[in-house]
């Protein structure tokens, strides 16, 4: 293999684990908070077409981004209305955003039918042009659009909010001991709203990224395939850590550029089988991890304030 | 001190219903400034709920609540903590997997939401380690903690908050003796600082040892309040239960059997953190004796009797059953009966009918299946023959379980596993949340057992039990059996001792 | 809740808390249909004439019912598989990849010319389905059973394996795969192999009557068989079955397997009695609906004959209904969904009410152990 090839892989290992990461950082918020948020895969592909048709009515990326931001926020609230204040089973709650995503979207799609594959503004790079001529490290690291870059700071961000601030801890609290954290006078149901909303909020932002940093249209039929479901994967592999989980992502991420290099390389095993390999390699690694990984202690339990 | 009195705390007819029940029923009391209030009363008798109404974790129906003289209103945990009231619950509410100092921390809003500075905190947490002689390493992750450091962690944690007003609630349960003889120096010292404290329990011994004054509750409602000085045992007993009870020595014929039913030799086990649970314990329970488990909870108590009924893996070791291999017997109702200390975790399945409960380790012989059909007939044949024999209240077989008071589920966890009259019968902190008449006949059931000639190995960390029920006493600490003594000889200093591990001798 | 109980792991919810009962169905599919209607309205359809028009296209004929039955078909059996996982507290929602697999297996059997009759030919085919897809179900269910990963990660993992290995499996050079053809697909299977069909005109076949039976078969296995009464111990209390001597592991496995061969039934149906080809996507989000129709129904095995019959007839109803209102066909998933979270939301939860009322008791003094 020659060395371009491996810097373009490298490249795209980025490029493909940064909506990961996104999505993963709320999620891991979330799931601290005690809420399995399963609904990400949904969130994350409206995401994905609210980026794409904002950012194609509006011609502005920012604009793009922070309407989706908002919307996944607004479905944040909905699943943690929906877990939280009336204590509907997490795994059914998410479950069914996925499907009502992969419907709203197909039929959102199907009104906007202008503009169907018309690829729009996407993502500026972060640098000027000229670091990408650095050998190696330019094409890798600078050659990136902005999302990237957000994406590689933002889990040493979370990391310190999660550990450094008192927002950090009552979350922590909340998910491995609610009552404790009631006890201690915290608002336990306003923390999980907050995170729950944060993980809806990452997950559109992540699809947003997947579409306007990365392929650029839209395409409907559940175009995220499975990424939110990856996520999960990669928040329990990464022990509800943000940083480690956003180390998983980047994993995933790597191999998902991987089979798609390998593709176009012309290799001898079929390429329907260099696809498969992103998913079998989370089940793997969630294999691998069993045992060994502990989640929060009321990790998808319902919270009752009448329980003390 | 005779006119100028000061109340700190009043409370004035608070009624609590929940549904179905009547928790409280027009409650008045008062604390002192200064003093220690003692609140007694059995197992479901209110006193938690009151007290929860006072934290504001619970509203209360009807009724006032005065602090210092102002009336309040205390609608969460933040707002009785501004009012300087502590609660110390008898399930800690702690976060385990943060260290100690967050825990004191948590909840408290720092000058710099932004960074968490623990610096300051520290400081002021092992000045209050020091000043009330309740060390607590600030750094240590909470689980690690024994759970006598967790009660000091638990007050530390209301005394940085600055609680003017300290409940504790069964403290004393989890505690060694010599552990509460510190805790009871420490209640001493907030009262002389003029801090009052409300300390609740069931053991008229150190209610009588450590307050000024007792409220006697009884059915949701207080019975009378008297000057600690001027009570007596046999009045408080009959105030709280309404009639005399004994907790002495049970009488009992000697045992005629000798054979021994249950074998241990070298068994280990890890807890569910993986940790050594349980270290080389050597241990044989004969025909017709109790075998007594002593000990704080948590030091090996649940991994022995889960190794025993098959529900936890050995690491190492063996367990032999009247001879038999314990993974072969394993839920055979003819071998092992289990009384488990979480019924509705290990005994029952809630939303199955009380039916189906007692037959869900003998639903696939017959009569129960006959030619691989469920006989619904002779099932619930079965279970009519149990509620009758066990006198379970319940409106018919056909209920689930969930629909039964927990008394009533205790029924259908000891009628299925004691139907078959199992050889060996492992009680496992049987008696936790039961009040005074439950304990009373569970302890004359287990003594029953033990006359019919079965094994009991009796677990609890209510060290009057064992001592008054068994015939042979072994106390483990940290996994390993400290020692073992005849019932009839032993000493609770001894006992004592080896809770906290120490084996060497007693000075007498 | 006491410090002890939370002790140790909790593992993802089981049906615990989706025991429905009473009217609290029939006011959540209400409420989802409203919604949906609020939906309707946005896009600029008078919701009501939508939904005249999908009761006509659901039952406005013989024709038309013989539609929503088709289209139940793989529903009741896939949802019935999902329903029997939920009841052991196990989320299978890989029907969709064992519907993939299912397909492959009865193409391959179902496209060979064997000299053998009809009915011969037909129960090869699903025999091989049932082969392929419990074959294709070991993994995750292993994985579950033996390893303790997360089932739902690992079944909805495995669907997307499942779609690229039918891609490979109906590309040439595979045997399976139509020569020549632009679109890749697998060859026709052989007339000896089709389902018959019941009805001129339609394309009713035999698929809903075996959807019954397992329905039916099913529901008489959970209540009357110990395997049945094993499984519903798993799904109320998993350590209580430990302890009263049930194989959890075997247990989940064998529960998991059950689904995969459902699912397996249920892309053989759709292959041999409607599709006739194998060819990526041809699933195309039943596997997903199956689950949707196992909830509605609180994994009863009866309830799912009503479930998939409703969400039957609204997709049925909704291709109709897009035709005449000019709303989306994927409007009718939308819809699904929403019915389903209003009924998992409109109640509060009757298990956890039930607890709240036992904890209640708890403070009653009626504590005896007068044994006779």
């Amino acid at each position: 293999m020659s060395p371009d090839i491996i810097i373009d892989w490298l490249q795209a290992s980025l490029r493909w684990g940064a909506p990961l990461i996104l999505v993963a950082i709320g999620e891991v918020y979330s799931e601290r908070s005690g809420v399995i948020n399963m609904g990400i895969e949904g969130i994350m592909l409206f995401g994905a077409l609210a980026g794409i048709a904002i950012s194609f009515f509006t011609g502005n990326v920012l604009l793009a981004t922070i309407g989706t931001m908002i919307l996944g926020a607004l479905f944040g609230l909905a699943v943690a209305f929906l877990t939280v204040s009336r204590k509907t089973n997490q795994v059914v709650t998410g479950l069914m955003v996925n499907l009502m995503a992969l419907g709203g979207t197909n039929l959102l799609f199907a009104l906007l039918s202008e503009s169907r594959h018309v690829r729009v503004e996407r993502y500026p790079l972060l640098f000027p042009e000229s670091f990408s001529n650095i050998p190696i490290l330019g094409p890798v690291l600078f050659r990136q659009p902005v999302s990237t870059w957000v994406a590689l700071i933002l889990p040493f961000i979370a990391a310190y909010i999660l550990y450094r601030t008192d927002w950090g801890l009552n979350v922590r609290a909340v998910g491995e001991n609610p009552q404790a954290a009631a006890t201690a006078g915290l608002p336990v149901i306003k923390l999980k709203y907050q995170a729950v909303i944060l993980s809806g909020l990452f997950a559109a932002l992540g699809g947003c990224v997947l579409t306007l940093a990365e392929v650029g249209y839209f395409a409907s039929g559940g175009m995220t395939a499975g990424r939110g479901f990856v996520v999960l994967a990669a928040v329990v592999v990464g022990g509800w850590d943000p940083l480690k989980t956003a180390l998983v992502c980047l994993v995933f991420g790597a191999a998902d550029a991987a089979q798609l290099r390998m593709q176009t390389a012309g290799s001898v095993i079929p390429y329907q089988f260099l696809q498969m390999l992103p998913y079998l390699i989370t089940v793997i690694a969630l294999a691998g991890v069993v045992g060994r990984s502990r989640p929060p202690k009321t990790w998808g339990a319902p919270y009752d304030p009448a329980d003390i | 001190m005779t006119q100028n009195i000061e109340i700190a705390m009043r409370m004035e007819g608070i009624t609590k219903r929940f549904p179905g029940v009547l928790a409280n029923d027009r409650i008045s009391l008062d604390c002192r400034k200064g003093e220690v209030l003692g609140l007694l009363g059995e197992n479901g008798a209110g006193k938690t709920t009151l007290m929860n109404i006072l934290y504001g974790l619970h509203q209360p129906d009807s009724g006032k609540i005065f602090i210092e003289g102002k009336e309040v209103k205390i609608e969460s945990p933040a707002k009785a903590i501004e009012l300087g009231i502590g609660m110390v619950h008898q399930h800690f509410k702690l976060v385990d997997t943060l260290t100690a100092l967050e825990n004191v921390i948590l909840g408290i809003p720092s000058e710099h939401p932004m960074v968490l500075d623990l610096a300051p905190a520290r400081k002021r947490f092992l000045s209050l380690c020091e000043e009330y002689d309740l060390y607590v390493d600030p750094t240590v992750e909470t689980w690690r903690l024994s759970v006598g450091k967790q009660q000091w962690l638990e007050i530390l944690k209301a005394l940085y908050r600055d609680a003017r007003l300290l409940v504790l609630d069964e403290p004393t349960a989890v505690l060694t003796p010599s552990e509460g003889e510190q805790l009871f120096k420490a209640i001493r010292k907030l009262t002389k600082e003029g801090r009052s404290v409300i300390f609740i329990s069931h053991k008229f011994g150190e209610v009588l040892e450590i307050t000024d004054r007792i409220t006697v509750i009884r059915d949701g409602h207080v019975v009378g309040t008297v000057p600690t000085k001027e009570a007596t045992y046999p009045e408080l007993a009959r105030m709280m239960v309404g009639r005399p009870v004994s907790m002495d020595r049970k009488p009992r014929p000697s045992a005629t059997k000798i054979d021994p039913v249950l074998v241990m030799e070298n068994v280990q086990a890890n807890n569910d953190r993986g940790l050594p649970a349980l270290k080389n314990i050597n241990l044989t329970v004969k025909a017709g004796e109790i075998v007594g488990v002593a000990g704080v909870d948590g030091n090996g108590q649940l991994e022995l009797a889960e190794c025993i009924v098959g529900l936890r893996k050995r690491t190492g070791g063996s367990i032999r059953i009247q001879g038999h291999d314990v993974d072969r017997v394993m839920a055979d109702p003819s071998f092992v009966g289990y009384i488990p200390a979480d019924r509705q975790k290990v005994g029952l399945f809630l939303t199955l009918t009380v039916a189906e409960n007692l037959v869900v380790k003998d639903y696939a012989k017959p009569p129960f299946t006959r030619r691989g059909v469920l006989r619904y007939q002779a099932i619930r044949q079965h279970a009519n023959r149990l509620i009758k024999e066990y006198n379970i209240r319940t409106p018919s077989s056909e209920v689930q379980v969930v629909h039964l008071s927990g008394g009533n589920q205790q029924k259908v966890v000891v009628a299925r596993e004691m139907s078959a009259q199992p050889p060996l019968v492992i009680a496992s902190q049987a008696t936790r949340g039961l009040d005074l008449g439950a304990v009373e006949s569970v302890h004359n059931f287990l003594l029953k057992e033990r006359n019919r000639g079965a094994a009991v190995l009796f677990i609890s960390t209510e060290l009057q039990e064992v001592m008054s029920l068994s015939d042979r006493i072994i106390v483990m600490f940290r996994g390993e059996i400290m020692g073992e003594m005849d019932g009839e000889a032993a000493d609770i200093n001894v006992i004592g001792q080896m809770m906290l591990g120490q084996v060497t001798e007693v000075v007498a | 809740m006491n410090n002890k109980k939370q002790r140790g792991y909790v593992s993802l919810p089981g049906i615990g808390d989706l025991a429905l009962s009473g009217l609290r169905p029939l006011i959540g599919i209400l409420l989802g249909l409203i919604a949906g209607a609020g939906l309707i309205a946005l896009s600029g359809v008078n919701p009501l004439s939508a939904y005249v028009a999908m009761l006509k296209g659901a039952f406005g004929s013989p024709q038309a019912f013989a539609n929503v039955l088709v289209r139940a078909s793989p529903l009741l059996i896939g949802g019935v598989g999902v329903a029997i996982g939920i009841k052991a507290g196990l989320w299978n929602v890989g029907i969709e990849g064992y519907m993939y697999a299912g397909a492959i297996g009865a193409g391959m059997v179902g496209i060979a010319a064997l000299p053998v009759a009809p009915i011969v030919h037909i129960i090869l085919s699903f025999l091989a389905a049932i082969a392929f897809a419990v074959v294709w179900g070991l993994g995750p269910a292993y994985m579950k059973a033996y390893r303790g990963v997360n089932e739902v990660v690992a079944t909805i993992m495995m669907n997307y394996v499942a779609i690229f290995f039918t891609s490979w499996m109906v590309h040439e050079p595979q045997p399976m795969a139509e020569p020549g053809s632009f679109f890749p697909m697998s060859r026709m299977i052989a007339p000896t192999a089709k389902l018959p069909i019941l009805m001129k005109g339609t394309s009713l076949h035999p698929g809903f009557i075996i959807g019954l039976i397992a329905c039916v078969v099913l529901y008489f296995v959970l209540r009357y068989t110990p395997f049945g009464f094993r499984t519903r111990m798993l799904g109320v209390n998993p350590v209580g079955s430990r302890y009263a001597g049930v194989n959890v592991r075997q247990q989940m496995l064998f529960v998991l397997l059950i689904g995969a061969l459902m699912g397996g039934v249920s892309g053989a149906v759709e292959i041999l009695g409607l599709k006739q080809r194998v060819y990526m996507d041809f699933v195309a989000g039943v596997g997903y609906e199956s689950v949707a129709v196992a909830l509605l129904a609180g994994g009863n095995p009866l309830g799912v004959i009503a479930s998939a019959l409703f969400f039957s007839a609204l997709k049925a109803g909704g291709a109709t209904m897009s035709i005449q209102t000019g709303v989306g066909g994927p409007m009718t998933v939308v819809i699904e969904a929403l019915c389903v979270i209003f009924v998992i939301g409109v109640g509060y939860s009757e298990r956890k009410r039930l607890e709240r009322l036992d904890v209640a008791e708890k403070e009653d003094k009626e504590v005896e152990y007068d044994v006779a």
